[in-house]
């Protein structure tokens, strides 16, 4: 299998079957990764458009300096937060609050499962800026290394703030996992 | 462990923050137990794509896209002369012309010797009325 970097250079020389495949193994999950931290589905498909545009003309791309995936999430991670600056809000801001789900009584096994995501959107939502930065690089398959990379703090600080996200959200999610 | 207390690992389960013995107590359970498998599955599957009901990038967007990559990459005539300048040349293809050219360059004096002298002895008249060796008549 062709690598990303080899593909990004193919596309950049024209070749559209190249940006088919490309755009194939990643669009999914950086629409994803943009789509929970901005207010709407055209929003995120405005600053997908934007980043990977920008990865593939950006002078300052250079694969001895990280994988094309971490260029790619480390521009489009700054795409957000000028978005939420131009709009004179913090990240967290930029995201509609859900409403709090109520505990189901008793439900049956699909519709507590239901609810168990609904609670989980929700906790997701009011993370702390430093935490939602670290669970949508995760939830979007990055690896610690790469995170570390994407954001630029050290390695031992990513992975001691996953273990304090993963707490966080043990706890939000305790009245629908203790039945 | 019973469901309550790996339902509330399953986030960390698939974060991979876990201790490796709580690790393996959740796979031990996920194997047996179908209701907390069902559970972690769909927490993956909510994590992993960001929203149980989020569709991706739709096809509109996918087509913009593609066309302002085409339009901003596409080989113009002038790009393409300059890659083509550009190209790695093999060795042997370099060392080829390079040949040609150094022998073209040792025998081009010599065709134009022939070809200048074959020129010049073309004209010459050969006079048959006049006698042969008249310098040689000995007497």
């Amino acid at each position: 299998m062709e690598s990303d970097e080899a593909l990004y250079a193919r596309v950049k020389r024209g070749e559209m079957r190249a940006f088919d495949e490309l755009y194939a193994r990643h669009a999914a999950r950086l629409f994803g990764f943009l789509r929970a931290q901005l207010p709407s589905p055209a929003d995120a498909e405005d600053v997908m458009h934007e980043a990977i545009m920008a990865t593939l003309e950006s002078k300052e791309v250079e694969f001895d300096r990280g994988s094309f995936r971490t260029w790619l999430y480390r521009i489009a991670r700054n795409r957000v937060l000028n978005r939420a600056r131009s709009m004179g809000r913090g990240k967290g801001a930029l995201v509609k609050m859900s409403v709090e789900p109520e505990r189901p009584p008793g439900a049956d096994e699909r519709i507590a499962r239901e609810e168990l995501l609904v609670a989980l959107e929700s906790a997701v939502r009011r993370l702390p800026e430093s935490l939602s930065d670290l669970y949508h690089l995760r939830s979007s398959g990055l690896s610690y290394e790469e995170m570390a990379d994407v954001i630029g703090i050290p390695l031992g600080t990513i992975k001691s703030r996953m273990n304090q996200l993963v707490e966080l959200l043990r706890k939000e999610l305790l009245p629908w996992t203790a039945r | 462990m019973d469901c309550t207390l790996i339902q509330g690992h399953l986030i960390g389960y698939h974060f991979a923050t876990l201790a490796d013995d709580e690790r393996a107590a959740v796979e031990e359970h996920l194997v047996a137990c179908g209701e907390c498998l069902r559970t972690y599955l769909a927490l993956k599957s909510f994590v992993d794509r960001g929203s149980p009901a989020e569709p991706g990038p739709s096809e509109a967007a996918r087509l913009r896209l593609r066309a302002a990559v085409e339009a901003r990459f596409r080989p113009t005539p002038a790009r393409r002369v300059t890659r083509w300048l550009r190209r790695p040349v093999p060795l042997y293809q370099g060392l080829a012309v390079a040949a040609l050219v150094a022998v073209a360059a040792v025998l081009a004096p010599a065709v134009a010797h022939i070809v200048l002298h074959d020129d010049a002895r073309s004209t010459e008249r050969v006079d048959s009325a006049r006698p042969v060796a008249e310098s040689l008549t000995i007497y």
